[in-house]
């Protein structure tokens, strides 16, 4: 499995951004004994037998390389819900959207660390694509809100190292903010 | 660090925008693409990624840009860059963890010389083809 938690979030928000989404939310909620993330987009969906067959880390479309068997996002997330007994679904319509939610014990010894969320941030909101990304982070009473549309809106070309690191300046702020006792 | 509204980020960014307009601009920017498939980042591309920007920032380089693809084919000598100076080869470099994305910035993106010992010469023919 993935060495930390945001890294399992950046490679499931990327399947979302493959799905050709246009609108992505990704949602964090952290207390002391729960941590909750749900991940929903707008893009092309799977029907039933697919979705079946997303758990398998030796499935994937085919389409993004064309000899390769393996595909291990999603049995990443299924492998450390198993492991550390929390929960983990993927609910998917053809044509609609997909949603991932999983829960964790942010206490359990096998839990991977939380990693680092700003990174995981920076990376996602300037992967490459036209779409809509929104970030809500919530860590008990406190919690903020930021899209991707506000963000080009505010800086422009997200990919300039200029933007880069102010986005990464920015978001920090809002992480430590919510952090802070 | 401290919280900054949208306003502030976008009143941030202006003031950089007029100074970098200032400054004489070469021709063309430097690119830095960043392979940030499953592999990439289970192997740390994220400590590249963040390498590069703080590499970047204490040399005062701001016309580089920085994007990420999928995996790129060379899953086994992830993370993988690709790094393209205006007037040199494009380069695929591999292993790139946050030591080496230094040496990138100050050897190949500043000295214009190849950081040799971690070059791949293609992606993987399956890839490509």
């Amino acid at each position: 499995m993935h060495a930390t938690l945001c890294d399992m979030i950046t490679d499931l928000v990327q399947n979302s951004i493959e799905a050709r989404a246009t609108e992505i939310t990704l949602e964090i909620k952290e207390n002391d004994s729960n941590l909750n993330v749900v991940i929903a987009d707008n893009g092309k969906g799977m029907d039933a037998e697919t979705l079946q067959k997303a758990r398998d880390p030796f499935f994937t479309d085919g389409i993004k390389h064309r000899h390769r068997k393996v595909g291990l996002g999603l049995p990443f997330l299924f492998q450390t819900a198993e492991m550390t007994e929390g929960t983990a679904s993927i609910e998917s319509e053809e044509g609609v959207g997909t949603t991932v939610t999983f829960q964790f014990d942010p206490n359990h010894l096998d839990l991977p660390e939380f990693g680092n969320l700003t990174t995981a941030a920076v990376t996602l909101m300037t992967y490459g694509y036209e779409g809509n990304l929104i970030l809500k982070h919530q860590i008990g009473e406190k919690e903020y809100s930021i899209s991707r549309e506000e963000l080009s809106d505010a800086l422009g070309d997200l990919n300039d190292t200029e933007s880069l690191l102010l986005l990464r300046q920015f978001i920090q702020g809002n992480e430590d903010e919510l952090r802070e006792v | 660090m401290a919280k900054m509204t949208l306003d502030e980020l976008r009143k941030l960014r202006e003031e950089k925008k007029k100074q970098m307009t200032q400054r004489d601009s070469n021709d063309k920017s430097a690119q830095i693409i960043i392979g940030m498939g499953t592999c990439g980042i289970a192997a740390g591309a994220k400590d590249a990624f963040d390498a590069f920007l703080d590499e970047l920032e204490s040399h005062n380089i701001t016309d580089t840009k920085i994007s990420q693809t999928g995996c790129m084919g060379l899953c086994f000598s992830e993370p993988t860059v690709e790094v393209d100076v205006p007037g040199m080869p494009r380069v695929i470099y591999g292993n790139v963890d946050d030591k080496v994305a230094r040496r990138i910035v100050k050897e190949h993106i500043i000295g214009k010389s190849l950081v040799s010992d971690h070059i791949f010469d293609k992606p993987a023919v399956d890839i490509i083809k």
